[in-house]
């Protein structure tokens, strides 16, 4: 067993309940609302599955991927239909004393199966046609969740299954093409929504372009019509040049096609989220307040911070979120850049541990699993941390092991578990 | 096999090559994070400390006392009359974000606008455009049943609360408006205005009179408690930030007794009337009527009185006193003997006969008619009978450059500069004027109108009553002024006494003053001010009456003057001015001579003339050896007008000196 991994696993959460105590603690009523005593309760319930994990090898989850895939995959769609709608997000299924969130655990899932399945095709992964069934598994979830809808954890999954390719062996280029017609998909909503926000008047014909979805529409279809004649002519003639034309029209039309798709799916806030980030000082009542909030938070807490229940940010309540989305702004007040810079080193040995096994792992399934648990740690942390600095857009994901949310905890807790697995069977044949 | 595991090792390579790809990538990622939160917390460190510390203090102002205001009387460890002081009372207020929505709100300020009579409007502006999490005030002093009614309904009137908050209190409702003046609430141009000199929006400010142009000294400054509140302003600590610092209290040099003398006898008028010693410029009485009671119109949901006031055709709000213009009618006659008798065109012997008309011999007869047969006349005469006969020649033969010029020179056409804004100054027409209005010279008709006072001139009451003192001290004017004291709000001790100020110096002859004097002195014996021949001390003065042609519909189209002093021939330390004029009154003998003799008959009464050793107690001209020298505002300053204007005026900075 890797202590020296549980440790830190230990003391980050530690760390967690410690911020949760004193963001729940009301320096007027001098009462504090307990969430921290239920955190406990979920570490040591997480703590168990974590030891429950070890113990069964981990190749049967290998197995029954596509069983915990699609039971994962019932639960989430249950909670979408029935869950209990809290800040109208049915993203929870509640059960009286507890509620979990099914989207947390459908991380792990997705990262069990693509690892399985990339392990069964690692040959021939560098052809096109085989990173449809992993773009479809991901996709799945990804819509249900947007249907919930929680933008923020439906939008983690796609650098999940990019990054699983990445390391799975998928062709760059393809990966590349694919990031290019994300990229297109993005820029044009997000152009006609800042405009829109705006109430920009001045327009020129690119522009005007953009602002007709119909066009769009039209443009992007016959570009597609083209795309696919050139590559049935490319299929029989073997023309090398056609290429050329197929590529980065398939690349154009599809990314253009895309973005009518998210101009028309996403919600007016959602793609406003976005620039906020961008911009924070568009909305410096709404989401921009609590990046500034965030920022003033952990800029006053200086060096070494404003001690323990002494942050007049976290403790008076102008950070918002403090339990879970901006709960490192929180440690960054009271325990100033020391404290900062332990809990991002802290998150460094995790993510560091978990690549070792990867790279240590006896078998491709196991050094894949590991580097999608890395990818699912490394993005939140990323993510979280990111915002509350002010360099990532707002998007609600918890920080792993110190947020509070049972869900995460313990998906990040049997993550762990599956890790030390790993670990613990690298010689074990 | 052997190519099985080649292949195996060629993937397991390259899936080294991508992990360590992936590794770079994180490790720039988590370098990243921490160069962010170096610069957060080292380089901007200061910078969100200040914005955290923002955040979290409420400054709470302590509201200092306003100053109170007494008048001359006033003795120390006596008790005084008191015109202006304070009283506690409860301000009704909400915190707009306390409430869970727009709607509920608003139904909340429904139910109060319909029970308190307050505008709902205007609040729901006050509200919208302000922080949603600061105080609003729904209502100024509300009665103690009121809160308690509201206090003990708290379901009904959810989130309404209420403060401790101090009043003006004019003890004497009218009869000070215009001299004193009022306060209220501090609008968005004052406040534009006076952000940089402390002023904050939710405080009081003079409005006008001497709480407009003594604020600085009245208002004190306010205090702070420092606090520190959470996001929902609930406090968690608090302490003094700083201590209030109570406004000073002033004592005013207006005798109550004779303004009351003066209010009850002009009850129903319309007019004006002041009083004030010309040795020392101490105004005694200044009263306008119509008047307004300022206690109605100082709280905040006052504003449709106001605007009520405001658009009367009465004008109650004009104090005629210094801000209204009339001919000055037959009181002016004393100008053009004084011109007349100063230019030795004439001595006070030389007589005309009076046949009751006077035809202007020119292109085309002129005739100008007298209200009576005076025979022959000498000037004395002439003044104590106003004859206009005798002056419409009088004027001729001294020329109207001559008259224009002493009219200048005794000021008629300045301000007085009187310690209380608005002042407006009188006119003196002159024949570049007259040319460039009515394109035409200017001609002995001209004359013969300005040598009694009617036609083109205008002048205030305060004008006059500053020409009156000229006569009485020998041509020296001294500043009118209404502050005789500036006191210290908690034990009264004096800061600053005010002097006397001299703000012109005519050269009169005694030969002059002495026929003039004369004159008015026989105009009380045996002439149009008779009334007050049988006082006890010997009054001088002069009515006038003055035609105005503008208003036909009223009843008596006329104004009333009456301006005198006494005592006749006494010492010029003793003696008291005043200057009344009523609006539409019958003529001066009839409407204007009967408050002057209540006026005078107090005076005496209240030992103004006989009592020398008081004279001398009350003058201020006794140095204080305990008095500092003090920031005083001059009235260019304070009321805002311009100060250069003033200097220019007057040749001397003004100010009050010690």
């Amino acid at each position: 067993m890797d202590y020296l991994l549980v440790i830190a696993v230990m003391v980050a959460v530690a760390i967690g309940i410690l911020m949760i105590y004193s963001a729940g603690f009301d320096p007027i009523d001098k009462m504090n609302s307990g969430l921290y005593r239920k955190q406990i309760l979920w570490f040591i319930f997480g703590l168990i599955l974590m030891i429950g994990l070890t113990i069964i090898n981990y190749q049967a989850l290998g197995e029954f991927s596509l069983h915990i895939y699609i039971v994962v995959l019932v639960l989430l769609i249950i909670t979408t239909i029935f869950g209990t709608p809290v800040r109208n997000t049915r993203a929870w299924l509640n059960f009286g004393v507890f509620s979990i969130q099914p989207s947390e655990f459908m991380k792990l899932a997705l990262v069990i199966i693509l690892a399985k399945y990339l392990e069964i095709r690692e040959r021939d992964i560098n052809r096109l046609r085989e990173l449809i069934v992993p773009t479809i598994l991901t996709f799945i979830p990804i819509i249900i969740i947007l249907n919930q809808p929680d933008f923020g954890t439906a939008i983690i999954f796609i650098p999940i299954l990019l990054t699983m390719l990445f390391v799975g062996g998928a062709d760059v280029s393809h990966l590349v093409s694919i990031i290019l017609i994300a990229a297109i998909a993005m820029v044009v909503p997000m152009i006609l929504t800042y405009r829109e926000w705006i109430g920009a008047e001045s327009s020129n014909f690119i522009l005007d372009f953009f602002k007709d979805v119909n066009l769009i529409l039209i443009v992007s279809s016959v570009l597609l019509v083209i795309t696919i004649a050139a590559f049935m002519f490319h299929f029989f003639s073997v023309k090398k040049f056609l290429r050329k034309i197929y590529i980065p029209g398939a690349i154009l039309s599809l990314g253009l096609l895309a973005s009518v798709l998210i101009q028309n799916l996403f919600k007016v806030y959602q793609k406003r989220r976005i620039l906020v980030f961008l911009n924070p000082d568009l909305d410096p009542q709404g989401s921009g307040y609590n990046i500034i909030q965030s920022k003033i938070a952990i800029g006053s807490g200086g060096f070494f911070g404003k001690g323990f229940l002494k942050g007049s940010q976290s403790q008076l309540g102008f950070l918002p979120e403090k339990t879970s989305d901006f709960i490192f702004s929180v440690v960054a007040e009271a325990w100033g850049l020391f404290g900062g810079i332990v809990l991002i080193s802290l998150f460094g040995f995790i993510i560091f541990r978990c690549i070792q096994t990867a790279f240590e792992a006896k078998d491709k399934f196991g050094a894949l699993l590991a580097s999608g648990i890395t990818t699912i740690f490394f993005f939140h942390v990323l993510v979280n941390i990111g915002m509350a600095v002010g360099i990532m857009p707002v998007t609600g994901l918890p920080l792993c092991f110190v947020s509070y949310g049972g869900s995460n905890l313990l998906m990040s807790m049997i993550s762990i578990g599956i890790i030390l697995n790993i670990r613990a069977r690298k010689f074990v044949y | 096999m052997l190519m099985q595991s080649s292949l195996r090792a060629k993937l397991q390579e390259a899936f080294r090559v991508r992990m360590y790809f992936y590794m770079a990538v994180a490790a720039v990622a988590f370098a990243a994070l921490i160069l962010q939160l170096l610069n957060l917390q080292v380089i901007q460190g200061k910078e969100y400390q200040a914005r955290a510390r923002i955040n979290m203090e409420s400054n709470i102002p302590i509201p200092a006392a306003r100053g109170d205001v007494y008048d001359r009387n006033f003795k120390e460890g006596e008790k005084n009359v008191v015109l202006v002081s304070n009283r506690a009372s409860f301000n009704l207020t909400t915190i707009p974000a306390k409430f869970k929505s727009k709607k509920k709100l608003y139904e909340i300020l429904d139910l109060l606008s319909r029970l308190l009579k307050i505008d709902k409007d205007e609040i729901i502006d006050e509200i919208n455009s302000g922080n949603p999490w600061e105080r609003v005030v729904l209502k100024e002093d509300v009665e103690f049943d009121t809160i308690v009614k509201i206090a003990s309904h708290p379901k009904k009137f959810p989130n309404i609360d209420w403060e401790d908050a101090s009043v003006r209190v004019y003890n004497f409702s009218e009869m000070f408006a215009h001299a004193v003046g009022y306060v209220g609430s501090i609008s968005h141009a004052e406040y534009r205005r006076l952000k940089s000199e402390g002023y904050k929006h939710y405080q009081k400010i003079g409005k006008s009179g001497i709480e407009k142009q003594y604020d600085p000294l009245l208002r004190g400054r306010d205090g702070y408690v420092r606090r520190i509140v959470d996001v929902r302003q609930r406090t968690e600590g608090e302490e003094i930030g700083q201590r209030p610092v109570a406004g000073n209290n002033l004592v005013l040099t207006i005798d109550y007794n004779i303004q009351k003398i003066i209010y009850d006898a002009m009850k129903g008028m319309k007019g004006a009337a002041i009083v004030l010693k010309p040795s020392t410029g101490e105004v005694i009485a200044l009263l306008s009527k119509p008047d307004f009671d300022p206690n109605l119109i100082i709280s905040k949901n006052n504003a449709a009185i106001i605007k009520k006031l405001q658009n009367d055709k009465q004008r109650p709000f004009l104090d005629r006193v210094i801000q209204s213009k009339y001919p000055p009618a037959s009181t002016f006659k004393l100008v053009t003997a004084v011109a007349a008798l100063e230019t030795e065109k004439a001595t006070p012997d030389k007589t005309y006969y009076c046949p009751g008309k006077f035809v202007l011999k020119g292109y085309r007869d002129h005739v100008f008619y007298d209200y009576d047969v005076h025979g022959t006349v000498d000037l004395h005469w002439a003044i104590a009978k106003s004859c206009s006969v005798y002056f419409y020649q009088l004027g001729l033969l001294t020329g109207p450059t001559i008259m224009m010029r002493y009219a200048e020179d005794f000021g008629l056409n300045q301000k007085s500069g009187i310690d209380i804004p608005g002042e407006v100054a009188g006119f003196v027409p002159s024949r570049q004027w007259k040319y460039k209005v009515f394109g035409q010279p200017w001609f002995d008709g001209d004359t013969v109108n300005m040598s009694i006072g009617q036609g083109f001139l205008h002048v205030t009451p305060i004008g006059m009553c500053e020409f009156v003192s000229a006569l009485v001290n020998n041509g020296i004017v001294y500043r009118p002024h209404l502050v005789k004291e500036i006191r210290t709000n908690d034990n009264n001790r004096v800061i600053t006494a005010m002097h006397r100020e001299k703000v012109r110096e005519i050269p009169l002859s005694p030969l002059t003053l002495q026929a003039v004097k004369k004159g008015m002195r026989l105009s009380v014996t045996s002439g149009t001010s008779g009334r007050l021949g049988y006082l006890k001390v010997p009054v001088a003065g002069k009515t006038g009456t003055a035609q105005t042609r503008s208003i036909r519909q009223e009843k008596y189209s006329q104004h009333a003057w009456f301006v005198g002093y006494a005592p006749y021939d006494g010492p010029p330390e003793t003696a008291v001015a005043t200057a009344i004029l009523i609006e539409y009154g019958i003529a001066g003998a009839a409407s204007a001579v009967p408050i002057a003799e209540r006026i005078f008959a107090k005076l005496h009464e209240l030992g103004y003339f006989t009592a020398a050793s008081r004279q001398k107690q009350d003058s201020p001209l006794r140095k204080q050896p305990e008095a500092k020298q003090a920031a005083v505002p001059a009235p260019g300053q304070v009321a805002g007008r311009d100060a250069a204007a003033v200097k220019k005026t007057y040749g001397n900075p003004p100010g009050i000196k010690l």
